[in-house]
């Protein structure tokens, strides 16, 4: 499959976040942005439905809503 | 809108199982339409005729192949736009012999790997006349579920999660799995049908690399 490459321009903080969790992951920048880009496509696609996303607690199955912009 | 062309293909090899020669066939990275066609075209009708068969013989229905219901042209309008999900088919003497999804966004589960990143297989199915445990006559091509399991590790190399996959195994497939591909069973998953959870670490996806299986 042929690529494209862009540019991409962030903050100080962004970026030290984006470290981090290539860090915790073990992945590269690309592999996370990539990622990240999966799931914000999946999350959009369930919303659409009218599906609500919610975190649950393992121990208490206590639920809590993510409100998406 | 599924595609009519695959996005790559790669030249793997079957093995004909009543004269152990082996097959020249493809891996074609994408499911496309001619895929869906030779489904619905030939193993559908296959398949019927098989479980046909086993009603005759009285075999009970917890022995029919478990993927009996599965409909890979809802599965694939399911995944069509979606980035997180790929598909792969084999194609041997211009006929469809296996498919597979697969989800990239999922999470391992095995202790010491937890959270990481792994490629996680939906869907493997080889065609009917591929199998064992479909009656009648013994299964014609082999190797069609150790290239699949191959495609999933190299995606996860590629994909930079070490080689890990994972999946939840119908219990037909549940030893192929285990000694075959030298899957862990991490035990039934009560929040998916109670069906058994493998996983595949960096290590043994490495050696089943090594290996050469499902070249």
């Amino acid at each position: 499959m042929s690529k494209k490459t862009m540019t991409l321009n962030l903050t100080e903080g962004e970026m030290a976040v984006l470290e981090e969790l290539c860090d915790k992951k073990d992945l590269s920048k690309t592999v996370l942005l990539r990622q990240a880009l999966r799931l914000y496509q999946r999350v959009e696609e369930r919303l659409e439905r009218g599906d609500k996303l919610f975190f649950e607690d393992e121990a208490s199955k206590e639920k809590a809503e993510i409100m998406m912009l | 809108m599924i595609a009519t062309t695959p996005y790559a293909v790669t030249p793997v090899w079957l093995t004909n199982r009543s004269t152990k020669e082996t097959v020249d066939a493809e891996l074609w990275h994408s499911i496309v339409d001619k895929n869906l066609a030779d489904w619905e075209a030939e193993w559908i009708p296959d398949l019927q005729r098989r479980l046909k068969l086993l009603n005759q013989q009285k075999v009970e229905r917890r022995f029919w192949p478990q993927s009996r219901h599965w409909d890979w042209r809802d599965k694939l309008r399911e995944i069509e736009r979606r980035l997180a999900n790929l598909s792969f088919a084999i194609v041997a003497e211009d006929m469809t012999q296996a498919m597979m999804t697969i989800d990239l966004t999922k999470r391992a589960r095995m202790p010491g790997h937890e959270g990481q990143h792994l490629v996680y297989i939906d869907f493997l199915e080889a065609a009917p006349w591929n199998r064992n445990d479909v009656a009648e006559e013994p299964a014609r091509f082999g190797g069609c579920g150790s290239i699949l399991i191959n495609a999933a590790i190299q995606q996860s190399t590629q994909e930079g999660f070490k080689g890990r996959i994972g999946l939840h195994s119908l219990p037909q497939a549940n030893s192929f799995y285990a000694n075959a591909c030298g899957m862990t069973d991490l035990g039934q998953d009560a929040t998916y049908e109670n069906l058994r959870y493998f996983e595949l670490d960096p290590d043994s996806a490495r050696s089943f690399i090594e290996k050469g299986k499902g070249e």
